[in-house]
């Protein structure tokens, strides 16, 4: 866009050069001309550095999904717990809420301990909207094998939608802020 | 802080009232106009509907076909501020309909990233479960 509107100025003073082709350039055209290229350029710049700034989030946010999930696939309760900042909150697929990392960590270890010891899960991020630079949205798509009921039994195969805040860290990582996930 | 805090919590609750006000009066161009420009919607299924135009056609489908009769009640269960203009709710949904099995039809979470825009809280992100 800013690029756009760059190369927009750009475009007007070349025209103004070429309707005065014979005509000396006068020092203000000069100065006009300078400050265009320069304007375009620095905001052509602004634009690809946030847009790749963007893309490293965007591919930092999918490390921070796939390092959850591989912890979670290792039933690692306390790596998947430390995935979250120190206030995060859990909601579960019936919305039963856990809060900071002490009882997620609870949380964790009981699912891998009992119903979800032999459960394996696939993530996929399926999208990310960004909320501010620091903040986004995240949805996932889910799916779950070797889950058991409560009394043991082999349960269906499970897929869902995880939707998650992240919120970027002063360490430069994304972090689960919120985490709801849904089951259909 | 604290009382501002206090003064968008009870905006929010507000604002979550008036939505469920647009949905049981089944006004498909009001209850789209609690969303930003291009906000996003995502259904029990995550089937997405984003920006005002593709969400007011979403809510007019649903409102003409298996929700005209359906009633929705939201209840805030909890507010979470990311930052002054932004933050995420959670409300306890229950939605009756006078045909379903013991007259509920759904019952679950809605989880909502709302945005303070000009002084008012509207939908970012809309998501609902049902459990």
């Amino acid at each position: 866009m800013r690029s756009d509107a760059g190369d927009g100025v750009l475009r007007a003073v070349i025209e103004e050069i070429k309707n005065q082709e014979d005509a000396m350039i006068s020092p203000r055209l000069k100065v006009a001309l300078a400050v265009s290229l320069f304007l375009a350029f620095s905001s052509g710049l602004a634009w690809a550095q946030m847009a790749s700034k963007m893309d490293a989030d965007s591919a930092a946010i999918k490390q921070c999904v796939a390092a959850w999930e591989d912890a979670w696939n290792r039933h690692d309760a306390h790596a998947t717990a430390a995935a979250y900042v120190e206030d995060g909150e859990f909601s579960s697929t019936t919305g039963v809420p856990s809060h900071g990392s002490k009882e997620l960590e609870a949380h964790y270890n009981e699912i891998f301990t009992t119903f979800l010891k032999d459960a394996h899960r696939t993530d996929t991020v399926r999208s990310i909207r960004f909320l501010t630079p620091e903040i986004a949205s995240v949805d996932i798509d889910w799916q779950m094998t070797g889950a058991r009921t409560r009394d043991g039994k082999d349960a269906p195969n499970r897929k869902g939608l995880l939707t998650w805040v992240v919120t970027k860290q002063r360490s430069g990582q994304w972090m689960i802020t919120i985490y709801h996930e849904s089951v259909f | 802080m604290a009382s501002n805090h206090d003064t968008d919590t009870a905006a929010i609750k507000q604002f979550v009232a008036n939505f469920a006000d647009s949905w049981n009066s089944h006004d498909a161009h009001g209850v789209a106009m609690h969303y930003v420009e291009d906000g996003d919607f995502s259904s029990i299924k995550a089937e997405a509907s984003h920006g005002r135009k593709e969400l007011e056609d979403h809510y007019t489908t649903i409102f003409t076909t298996f929700l005209k009769n359906a009633h929705t009640t939201d209840t805030v269960r909890s507010i979470r501020f990311l930052a002054p203009n932004l933050a995420s709710v959670d409300i306890d949904w229950l939605v009756t309909e006078p045909s379903a099995p013991g007259g509920v039809l759904r019952k679950g979470l809605l989880t909502w990233m709302l945005s303070k825009r000009n002084g008012q809280w509207m939908i970012v992100i809309y998501h609902e479960q049902s459990f």
